[in-house]
């Protein structure tokens, strides 16, 4: 049974019967599923939850289906990764890395918004699916697309990183590549979507499709032990992932399944394209569009189509925006590779230095529980990373030279410490 | 020229914020009907959600003459252009 009531918009509230739209047709509002949370309680528990697959369709009563799911079968529930050792290098007492650059089967957080959107466009029967990217959505959106059998286009802007273009075109979807940056290729896209009939999923299946980002909250809520992180540290791109994962906490609160620690959430951008944080600085409702320059490219998007309720939630919750600059997001993926051992794409870079950041400041405190949101791999944007390590010269298979080399390797390289004794 | 309602998001900024712009397009192009159906200004910048309605061809020459002094013209994701 679905607990799915109305799409209703986010400004005056008007409900709209479902279907793929978008925006109110009174004030041009973002149009948002709602849910009858009344009827979940006492049937969508904690058991019930526990009870369901190991992928983020155990939280399908709380997502915008009818039936049962038709793409995404093994995305989500993604590591939640107690970082005690990166926690130690940070002077932190608690610290989680949520890591959504192990998701399935695309390797990025968008896993989670396709399935969902893809499930809606067989439900409202189109045969061909598409995206605005920056580079991860299209190669999701391709993924899921090839197991679902829809034909798929994705549009991207003309200077993305070979790896995110190759992992995509793998697929067979037809790319289209576009001159400009991302925030043109989203404005044709919206002209796409009313010329052609296609589900655009983060255009005309956009309700649906940012219902699919509540996962990443609700797995969160969940690998902890049913409690919420104290502060929550999500990076802000087009402005999806940071909203859902309050909307996630908040329904999970309001049917009772975890206590309300009044949770904070912060928002990390590079400061190439940072117009939330820029507007959050500023004590400002609205932002101003700017032109991204920088290397985390998965998150450049300088008009965010939901960066006002990015702002919103930000300032309801008590939280902060924080920006940092490339070399910051360079030298915090090295961090998080060398501590932890997972690798994540400048994005996760972002996030991560962000938070050192935001600790640094005092705007997040030593001794709360924090989790850091890693959205993407760094598999496919090796080549960013290249040139921020000395390699050695090849040696001829004798003992002798490696005896020598491993002498060198020793000076230049730190011996790791122990992962700390994990604490009750 | 067939007739259409277009919805857009308009972006005042540098100043103007403070220029009667939309009045200035409404006498240059009289054909062209607007309604502001959502606003909101700050010292520095404003948003306007606006439904424009008319012949394609002279809302679109409106909108560019907008552009022209300086106003950002965006669509309305997914939804912009409806046949009329």
């Amino acid at each position: 049974m679905s607990y799915v009531k109305s799409l209703r918009c986010k400004e005056c509230h008007t409900d709209y019967a479902l279907g793929p739209l978008t925006v109110c047709d009174n004030d041009f509002g973002p149009l948002e599923v709602a849910y009858d949370y009344e009827a979940m309680k006492g049937k969508v528990t904690r058991a019930s939850i526990e009870a369901g697959p190991r992928s983020l369709w155990r939280y399908k009563d709380l997502l915008p289906i009818e039936g049962e799911p038709k793409a995404g079968f093994n995305s989500g529930f993604t590591p939640l990764i107690k970082a005690d050792r990166l926690a130690a290098e940070l002077g932190v007492k608690e610290l989680y890395i949520k890591d959504d650059s192990a998701n399935y089967p695309s390797f990025s957080y968008k896993d989670r918004v396709v399935s969902v959107a893809l499930t809606k466009a067989i439900e409202f029967g189109f045969d061909t699916v598409g995206c605005a990217s920056t580079g991860n959505l299209a190669h999701s959106v391709a993924a899921h697309a090839a197991a679902a059998g829809l034909r798929a286009f994705v549009m991207i802007p003309d200077d993305l990183e070979e790896g995110k273009v190759v992992g995509s075109l793998v697929f067979g979807p037809r790319m289209v590549k576009i001159k400009g940056n991302y925030d043109d290729v989203n404005r044709l896209c919206s002209q796409i979507a009313d010329k052609y009939n296609w589900a655009i999923v983060n255009v005309n299946l956009r309700p649906y499709y940012t219902e699919g980002a509540k996962t990443h909250g609700f797995e969160i809520a969940e690998q902890m032990g049913w409690r919420l992180p104290q502060h929550t540290v999500s990076p802000v791109a087009g402005g999806t992932i940071l909203p859902k994962i309050y909307k996630a906490y908040k329904e999970f609160i309001t049917l009772g399944l975890v206590e309300d620690n009044s949770p904070k959430i912060y928002g990390a951008q590079a400061d190439g394209c940072n117009p939330v944080v820029k507007a959050l600085r500023e004590g400002q409702e609205l932002f101003h569009p700017q032109k991204p320059n920088t290397i985390a490219k998965s998150i450049a998007i300088g008009n965010p189509a939901d960066g006002y309720y990015v702002i919103q939630d930000i300032k309801e919750s008590g939280g902060w925006g924080e920006s940092a600059s490339d070399q910051e997001i360079l030298d915090a993926v090295k961090l998080l590779a060398r501590t932890e051992g997972i690798f994540t794409e400048p994005a996760g870079g972002t996030t991560l230095a962000c938070t050192i950041k935001l600790i640094q400041s005092g705007k997040i405190p030593r001794d709360e529980s924090i989790c850091v949101c890693i959205t993407g791999n760094g598999l496919k944007t090796v080549e960013v990373m290249q040139g921020q390590f000395a390699t050695s010269p090849a040696i001829n298979a004798k003992m002798s030279e490696f005896n020598e080399l491993v002498s060198q390797l020793e000076e230049t390289h730190t011996t790791p410490s122990p992962r700390p004794t994990p604490t009750a | 020229m067939p007739k259409i309602t277009n919805k857009s998001w308009l972006t005042f900024e540098g100043g103007r914020q403070n220029e009667p712009c939309l009045w200035k397009m409404a006498t240059r192009f009289p054909g062209v009907m607007f309604d502001i159906r959502q606003a909101s200004v700050q010292k520095d910048i404003g948003i306007m959600a606006v439904l424009f309605e008319g012949e394609e061809d002279e809302v679109k020459a409106a909108q560019e003459y907008l552009k022209e002094q300086g106003v950002r013209v965006d669509p309305v994701e997914g939804g912009s252009n409806v046949a009329g």
